[in-house]
């Protein structure tokens, strides 16, 4: 034991009498009195961390919880708390965040390892949770604290570090090391457009892989789990094949291709395009290659591609278009092009007659300044702002489903790209080289144009910055227009969605619009009506079997696990099938970066596994259906509402009752005596 | 604790989370009387209220006494500067005694307290009402006339205090005409006096039946910043005298229940001046530091010392016997941030890591730009230490006037 040890021993010791008191305190003190005393507490445990007391607090974690530590947060209930909020309260600069959550985790470590009966989680589900928290905390749990941590945190970021290997040795590496890359696995199935931070996930593995022995110590098993369970990503990124599996760097590989003859060049195309199928992510090494084969052997494109028939077929009608983007899009630094340009291909869009003429033109595209400099500052310089463009034009019109929001307000504008990029790929390019040439869009709303222009002139508004190229450059003015339209909406009466939907979108959007809460009031409203139109509209049932022909918006009412109500956020149903089961499924869209989501009272999305295609999410068309609150619908082919089962409305009824329902019920019951009218 | 209802029934006037705590855990009936914003929180909690908002004592004070005394309270007690007046208002009433009111009057006007002080013999410094920015200048220049000071030597400062203001709030320390011209104008009328070169100490008496039923002295360690209790042994021997010129106070503001907390300067020769008093709890949260070295609570002491109820037996039990019963000494120290320009609270290690360091309640920082301090300030909150020497605490309350809590 070294003298530092020892200094701790004792303080661990004084600071855990001290939160002994401190607790006590708290829990004799009445309901209004807590607030006051609850900071001692809180601060005494902060310190005990700082001195590495998390067994100490482990031990008392029952008495700080029945002490009220907890009372009046989310934490309170640990059966909805989320794993993925952990990252951001662990980081939090407010100590008293960064401290309670590392409780919650030493209670729910308490739970785990049966010390303690929790009444409102079991010892499995706290296991569960704490190795989802592990794992999603990977990096902070194998990387030294970065600048800005410390900027933000200052000596308190070594508590959650020191927390999660706490935890990580308690619970045993190789739960940490599953979980996380059954979660890769899990994002990478969805087809995301934006993969920096499954790739920063990867290279931390692989990082931790080749330092393993070091940096697990003794734990064997882990250091198993890790090595062989992220091969696969691993070497998807770092080395797909033969040539470069001990990921010699960009250069040497570019040497070795050239001895290579035409069979063991086409070897290592079948090798990148297996991998880049397999996980959705291109290694810089596959950049390298594609480049060479475009200059000397272009018959292999297709082999580096992986095209099926169609490719293929796209391929050749457009073969000059497609070395063109090839030469301008792909490099080591942007390879998810390569990804982009093969699912585009693969789509056929191409044949579209006006998409080839616009990608002409997007290549050939000058950029404004603003925009330039926009993507220069959110991408850096490594390529320039145009090919950094291009890659996410590729990838957009490659994975329609795969656009995500970031951490941005702005689910509309998300769903509006993914649905152009969907049907109307021609309109979407002309959108990109208006914002990206001219800096402004115009939309019109019933006959009135709207520019954008003026957004950027507004220099206090926010910027996103965490969003693909296209985006980047799209989703200020997308979002301007959206909220000019909405503001020309004001003093109508109901829901403004009911005109902007198909003035932003375009007609493909159905006028006909149902809506189940009044928006003056909040309560349900026409919930059996509503209910019956929306089944007869998209269920293949009652709608004389007629898929869906165009993506219609829908608005849905988000709920948490606990199945409380969110918000309203914006979907696209994409289309509503029987799924391998025979069982009657909704696929839609849902522009948030992760869709696999549980809605509670046992709805939980689905990402893969059910017929969904890459990026679609989906549930069974009842739990579907309960949570929907504004949909669009063709007033001339309404199918049969009359004829839909009430015990079916009945089922959804109830499913909205116990969910966001519950508190906008008060007019339900004097509706239902007066029946449906209309059908 | 059960309630008794043979024993008195209080009024709070003003909200304070640990009075009401504290009344709520005694063994006798209370209302609080604090303005609307309270409501919901009271009646969440089921705490007994009454809506009621403080100005300026008015012609309404009559309408709130009569309430309390319908509702058969015994005695107001006030817990802010601002509802001194009212309790004495409202206490006329109550224990039908008009001379409270004027009392309370006394005690919430600095310079008529002075005055009421002199005649009765208690030594104060010199002082004057100010009641704009000439009068200022001219009693900084006589003052420092008096003390034979040529052009061009140092002033000996003088200090403003605003008539109506808590503690240090309102006070500024002048040295120079420039430092009268940053005087605004709502701080006037003011008290200006006199600068006396002491060791500056408060005292918190407990009265009951115009005796003293326990006193404790809070020694500063720099005024606005720093105060501990009890008092070190140095300031201690001098606990006779000083109850001597308590005992002379309770006699010249013919106080006879209740709480004072007056201000003292000790100069080297062992003469004692009359700063102020208080007719109210001391702010620096010294209620809390009393709880924590003797144990009692002190609001809990001052309910008991109001209620015309409380016997003899009752008060002698509840008080401990001062200095032998505190178990080591409690200090707190008020955090001003002393950068311009902060990004996050962050208490020093060597401060956390001090044996006698308890606990804190600084929060982040709101704003990143801290506003420049005019006259005392508001400090961001305090930080609590205990310990079992007296010299370490002084070291180490003085010592944190030197570090950054915010960065």
């Amino acid at each position: 034991m070294t003298q530092v040890d020892t200094t701790n021993q004792a303080k661990r010791i004084r600071l855990s009498q001290d939160l002994d008191t401190a607790t006590e305190r708290l829990a004799k003190a009445r309901d209004f009195a807590k607030v006051a005393k609850l900071k001692p507490v809180l601060d005494l445990a902060r310190r005990l961390m700082l001195a590495n007391g998390f067994a100490e607090i482990e031990a008392r974690s029952q008495a700080l919880e029945s002490a009220g530590v907890f009372l009046g947060t989310d934490w309170d209930q640990p059966q909805i708390l989320l794993p993925t909020l952990t990252s951001h309260s662990l980081k939090s600069p407010n100590s008293d965040v960064v401290v309670i959550e590392a409780l919650s985790e030493l209670r729910l470590l308490a739970v785990a390892m049966g010390d303690v009966i929790h009444p409102q989680i079991s010892a499995e589900q706290a296991h569960h949770f704490l190795t989802q928290v592990l794992a999603i905390n990977l990096s902070m749990l194998f990387t030294p604290l970065s600048e800005a941590e410390r900027e933000s945190q200052g000596r308190l970021a070594q508590v959650p570090r020191a927390m999660l290997s706490y935890l990580a040795e308690r619970i045993g590496y190789e739960y940490v090391i599953d979980q996380l890359i059954a979660e890769i696995w899990r994002i990478l199935r969805q087809r995301p457009v934006q993969v920096d931070s499954v790739k920063q996930m990867i290279t931390q593995i692989a990082v931790c892989r080749s330092s393993a022995n070091m940096n697990l110590g003794n734990t064997a098993i882990g250091a198993d789990a890790l090595i062989q369970g992220a091969d696969r990503l691993v070497s998807s990124l770092y080395g797909p094949t033969q040539l470069c599996r001990e990921d010699p760097g960009v250069e040497i590989y570019a040497e070795r291709l050239q001895n290579l003859d035409s069979s063991a060049l086409q070897s290592e195309a079948f090798g990148f395009s297996r991998a880049m199928h397999d996980t959705g992510l291109v290694s810089p090494y596959h950049a390298v290659l594609l480049r060479t084969l475009c200059e000397s052997q272009p018959h292999l494109i297709v082999d580096a591609l992986g095209l099926s028939g169609t490719g293929r077929d796209s391929l050749l009608c457009y073969h000059d278009l497609v070395t063109a983007l090839i030469t301008q899009a792909v490099t080591p630094h942007t390879p998810q092009a390569i990804f982009g340009l093969t699912l585009m291909l693969e789509r056929g869009i191409l044949y579209q007659p006006a998409v080839a003429p616009s990608l002409w033109r997007q290549l050939s595209l000058a950029l404004s300044a603003w925009s330039e400099q926009r993507l220069n500052a959110v991408f850096g310089t490594a390529v320039s702002a145009r090919t950094r463009l291009l890659e996410g034009v590729l990838l957009m019109l490659g994975l329609p489903l795969g656009i995500g929001q970031g951490n941005n307000p702005t689910c509309q504008s998300a769903r509006a790209l993914s649905i152009w990029s969907h049907i109307d790929p021609d309109y979407l390019l002309q959108l990109i080289a208006s914002a990206a040439r001219d800096n402004e869009i115009i939309m019109h709303f019933e006959g009135e144009p709207i520019s954008s222009a003026r957004v950027l002139d507004d220099i206090a508004r926010p910027l996103p910055i965490d969003l693909d190229p296209v985006s980047i450059l799209l989703v200020p003015h997308l979002d301007f227009i959206y909220g000019e339209m909405g503001r020309l909406c004001q003093g109508r009466a109901g829901d403004p969605h009911r005109w902007i939907n198909p003035e932003f979108h375009g007609w493909r959007v159905c006028r006909g619009f149902r809506i189940n809460v009044n928006v003056t009031t909040g309560q349900l409203e026409n919930l059996e009506d509503f209910l019956r139109y929306f089944y007869a509209y998209y269920h293949p049932y009652y709608n004389g079997n007629q898929p869906l022909i165009h993506p219609q918006p829908a608005g849905i009412a988000i709920t948490d696990s606990a199945a409380r109500f969110i918000g309203w956020h914006a979907i696209t149903i994409q289309r509503v099938a029987l799924d391998p089961n025979g069982v009657m499924r909704v696929y839609f869209y849902n522009p948030n970066n992760d869709s696999g989501q549980d809605w509670g009272d046992g709805i939980v999305v689905s990402t893969a596994d059910n017929g969904e295609q890459f990026g679609e999410s989906s549930l069974e068309f009842e739990p579907f259906a309960s949570r929907v609150y504004i949909f669009h619908y063709d007033t001339q082919e309404p199918g049969e509402p009359a004829r839909v089962p009430t015990e079916n409305i009945g089922a959804i009824t109830e499913y909205i009752q116990r969910s966001w329902g519950k508190e906008r019920s008060a007019d339900l019951a004097l509706q239902a005596s007066k029946g449906l009218n209309g059908a | 604790m059960n309630i008794n209802s043979e024993k008195g029934y209080v009024a709070l006037l003003g909200w304070s989370l640990n009075a009401v705590e504290a009344a709520a855990d005694f063994d006798r009936r209370y209302i609080v009387v604090a303005p609307d914003w309270a409501r919901d929180y009271c009646e969440q909690h089921d705490i007994p209220y009454m809506p009621w908002n403080f100005e300026r004592i008015n012609e309404r004070s009559m309408e709130i006494a009569e309430k309390l005394k319908e509702l058969g309270v015994d005695v107001a007690i006030p817990l802010f500067e601002e509802t001194v007046e009212w309790a004495g208002a409202i206490n006329s009433v109550l224990l039908n005694n008009p001379r409270l009111l004027g009392q309370s009057m006394l005690m919430r006007d600095k310079s008529l307290m002075k005055r009421r002080a002199q005649l009765g013999g208690i030594r104060v410094g010199i002082f004057e009402e100010a009641h704009d920015r000439d009068d200022v200048i001219r009693f900084l220049r006589r003052v420092n006339q008096t003390l034979l000071k040529l052009d061009g030597d140092p002033n000996d400062p003088i200090h403003f205090k605003a008539f109506d203001k808590a503690g240090c709030l309102g006070h500024r320390v002048i040295r120079t005409p420039d430092d009268v011209d940053a005087i605004p104008d709502e701080e006037f009328p003011a008290l200006i006096e006199s600068h006396l070169d002491g060791w500056e100490f408060a005292v918190e008496a407990w009265i009951h039946n115009g005796k003293i039923r326990f006193l404790n002295i809070s020694e500063y360690v720099s005024l606005g910043y720093s105060v501990f209790v009890p008092a070190s042994p140095q300031l201690e021997q001098h606990r006779a005298a000083i109850t001597q010129q308590i005992e002379k106070l309770i006699k010249v503001f013919d106080i006879e229940f209740g709480l004072i907390h007056p201000e003292y300067f000790l100069t080297s020769d062992g003469e004692m001046y009359f700063g102020e008093v208080a007719y109210r709890p001391p702010g620096f949260k010294v209620f809390e530091l009393l709880e924590r070295v003797y144990g009692f609570n002190a609001y809990q002491g001052m309910i008991l010392a109001f209620d015309p109820k409380a016997t003899e037996e009752e008060i002698t039990a509840f008080f401990p016997k001062e200095v032998q019963d505190a178990d080591g000494y409690a200090g707190c120290f008020g955090v001003y941030p002393r950068r311009r320009v902060v990004n996050r609270l962050e208490i020093p290690e060597e401060t956390e890591d001090h044996p006698y360091f308890e606990s804190h309640e600084l929060m982040p920082p709101m704003e990143e730009t801290v506003t420049k301090r005019t006259a005392f300030g508001t400090h961001w909150g305090l930080i609590y230490f205990k310990g079992e020497d007296a010299d370490e605490m002084f070291k180490l309350l003085k010592r944190q006037e030197e570090l950054d809590f915010y960065v």
